[in-house]
């Protein structure tokens, strides 16, 4: 009984909280208000969306790994909304964030999905090449992940200078006080899927390796469309002349990051011998 | 840990996540601003407390800016107008981004600027400025009355801490024996005093430094001024100078319009209303129109040079076949004007070939002695016929000579019967 006027209570609340967020909201605070009080409705709403897409697309299976899915993009697409939203107003919120979800879901490629991604050496990786594309901290770190190198190694990797050597100091302390956990966070990875991982690096290694550069690149064929569109890759020669006339910074980093072919292909050429004769190869590194 | 705790659990730490939004407080203060356009990153914004900008220009529609820091967090963003302009102001900590985005068929540009806070000499120095602007009187030029009202108010301020530090001092100087007698005190007070005094002096030097920076401030805003009516004035030249070319571009046009025929006007008559930008085109109408126009005479006047020789070749074979069929000249004349009158599109040149269509007429004295018999056979022999005689000048027409008329009375004159010849009576 007492159950039963609890979920009639929840019932009654959501239905206020929708009818709410259908009104007009005049002003940037008022907006933020009446968000922030539907922040669990509007969560669920963009999750079912995610999931009727993943349904009607053949890529839904009634796990945990599709519902934990469903609610990271969920959970993306309400922070976008939370953001951007205040600077439509007026207007009638829940349209908006409906509108704002239907508007990503019709890109040809809304979210990077493949089912090995979902397991959790799949989502570490996802998790890292996703936010590396938001963020110049995983960015960063994303070489120590991948070959294991320290900021030194990824200055010299990268042919950076003095100034730019020292923001990736900073990049480097940054993940690690906070970035890496937050980005485990998002993924829902919980900490025995991460002992887990990590005991994995160290019994087998090579199998480990070998999993995750098939995965990587996955991924990074997929987020490497978010970097800016004039990054293609490019020869050595090419890589060659960029490293030694000192122009492309930011090419640099944010290409050899997200490719594992243009490292190998660039390996060197602008080291000075402060790099060893031998090509990287993916060395998966799973804490920061 | 069952599934449904588990999916609960991470459910509940992104609602956790979304809810305490760190965003507008996270940023380092020198750390860089990311910026992406339709989630891809085009550049940053320097953080320093300097005034950045990015000016990015998009093949593509902008859809969505958004500011991250650079770990990753979203600071601020905005949804872009289909068409059209879309400007906002995020707020990131105490510093501001202004964001300015505009789409058009062509694409998208954003202009993103950062704003840093003011600092506290800066606040300071408005909250004083605008406790001058109310005492002070208003003046129309308002920049220039604001910073003038702000000079004169540090002025008046640092007169009065001058004026304090110089009482203070003669007061000490004054009563040297107060400062004897407590001793005991003495020495405390005075480090209290030259404290207070170093204070002072520190801060004195600190207004005079502001006051500096006020004063160059104040000129460079004056040089600013010049600067910007000097460009006023060079625009407004300008746009008169263009204006009046479009005048004349205008003038000259009708004037065009009006010696050529209503095609050519179809032609070159540029539409109404199209203004400055249509200049260019106006000019080059007009160029062509000039160079068509030189190309038409230079044809009209070769059709006519044509004309005159295909009628000098007519007249010749008619000549020759005149001499061939009929030798009476009368004939010969009326068949001529019997086929011109037949022969139409010969007639472009009328007025050269009216003077070989007529008879050639000249007069001519002949020698004492010579018979009338000797007269007729030698008109006979020029397939002339006499005319009128005229203080014995004797009238001779014949068919036009093949040769200059000059050199036809010249020929004349050496034969033998003939004394003199001339053309006219």
């Amino acid at each position: 009984m007492q159950n039963t006027v609890g979920k009639s209570q929840v019932m009654a609340d959501h239905t206020v909280t929708v009818s709410r967020l259908e009104e007009v909201v005049s002003t940037a605070d008022e907006f933020d208000r009446v968000v922030s009080q539907a922040l669990p409705v509007l969560l669920d709403r963009a999750t079912g969306y995610t999931k009727r897409f993943l349904r009607e697309t053949g890529q839904w299976n009634d796990d945990i790994e599709h519902e934990k899915f469903a609610l990271r993009w969920g959970s993306e697409y309400l922070e976008r909304f939370l953001v951007c939203g205040r600077t439509e107003v007026p207007c009638r919120p829940l349209f908006l964030f409906d509108s704002l979800v239907a508007k990503q879901h019709s890109k040809p490629e809304p979210f990077c999905y493949h089912p090995d991604l979902l397991r959790p050496l799949g989502r570490f990786l996802d998790g890292l090449v996703a936010r590396a594309v938001v963020s110049r901290d995983a960015l960063i770190a994303l070489y120590h992940h991948s070959y294991g190198w320290g900021p030194g190694e990824v200055i010299a990797a990268t042919g950076l200078n003095g100034l730019e050597s020292q923001r990736i100091y900073k990049n480097f302390r940054r993940w690690r006080d906070s970035g890496w956990q937050r980005t485990m966070d998002e993924m829902g990875l919980t900490k025995a899927e991460l002992a887990e991982l990590s005991s994995q690096q160290q019994r087998h290694r090579q199998r480990f390796n070998s999993e995750g550069e098939r995965l990587i690149r996955v991924a990074q064929a997929h987020y490497r469309k978010s970097e800016p569109d004039h990054y293609p890759c490019l020869s050595r020669s090419q890589w060659r002349e960029m490293f030694t006339q000192g122009y492309g910074c930011d090419y640099r980093i944010w290409h050899l990051a997200l490719c594992l072919d243009c490292v190998q292909t660039a390996w060197g050429v602008g080291s000075n011998g402060s790099l060893t004769e031998e090509k990287p190869r993916l060395e998966l590194q799973v804490r920061p | 840990m069952g599934y449904e705790e588990e999916l609960e659990a991470y459910r509940s730490q992104r609602l956790e996540s979304l809810s305490n939004q760190p965003s507008r407080s996270v940023r380092g203060g020198s750390d860089p601003i990311q910026v992406y356009v339709n989630e891809r990153r085009v550049g940053e914004l320097e953080g320093v407390g300097v005034d950045a900008t990015l000016h990015v220009k998009n093949l593509e529609h902008i859809e969505t800016i958004q500011l991250r820091t650079e770990d990753g967090i979203l600071l601020g963003g905005l949804v872009a107008p289909e068409y059209g302009y879309r400007t906002s102001r995020i707020q990131v900590s105490s510093d501001a981004v202004e964001l300015c985005v505009h789409n058009t068929a062509q694409g998208g540009a954003l202009n993103a600027a950062f704003v840093p806070a003011p600092s506290y000499w800066s606040r300071t120095w408005k909250a004083l400025a605008d406790v001058a602007d109310r005492l002070a009187i208003r003046r129309p030029d308002t920049a220039i009355a604001h910073s003038m009202r702000t000079v004169a108010f540090t002025q008046a301020l640092l007169a009065i801490l001058v004026v304090g530090l110089v009482v203070d001092r003669m007061t000490i100087w004054m009563n040297p024996e107060r400062m004897l007698v407590s001793v005991g005190q003495s020495e405390a007070l005075r480090t209290v005093s030259v404290t207070e005094m170093e204070k002072l002096e520190h801060q004195l030097g600190e207004l005079a430094r502001i006051q500096e920076k006020v004063g160059t401030a104040l000129e460079t805003q004056q040089k600013g001024m010049a600067q910007l009516h000097q460009t006023m004035a060079k625009l407004s030249s300008s746009h008169e100078s263009v204006a009046s070319s479009v005048v004349m571009v205008k003038e000259e046009m009708e004037k065009r319009q009006e010696g050529i025929g209503s095609e050519t006007e179809r032609a070159t008559k540029p539409p109404a209303g199209r203004g400055l930008v249509d200049q260019d085109q106006l000019e080059l109408a007009v160029r062509n129109l000039v160079e068509d126009n030189a190309k038409l005479s230079r044809e009209v006047a070769s059709l006519e040079e044509r004309n005159v020789t295909l009628a000098a070749q007519v007249q010749t074979a008619r000549m020759t076949a005149s001499k061939a069929e009929d030798p009476n000249p009368e004939r010969l004349l009326a068949s001529q004007e019997d086929v011109e009158r037949k022969n139409q599109p010969l007639r472009v040149a009328e007025g050269l070939q009216s003077s070989q269509k007529q008879p050639f007429l000249f007069w001519v004295t002949f020698s004492e002695g010579t018979s009338q018999e000797s007269i007729d056979q030698w008109v006979h022999e020029k397939r002339g016929h006499k005319g009128a005689v005229n203080e014995g000048w004797q009238e001779v027409r014949i068919v036009p000579p093949a040769v200059p008329p000059d050199l036809f009375l010249e020929q004349i004159r050496g034969e033998k019967i003939v004394k003199a010849a001339r053309i006219r009576e």
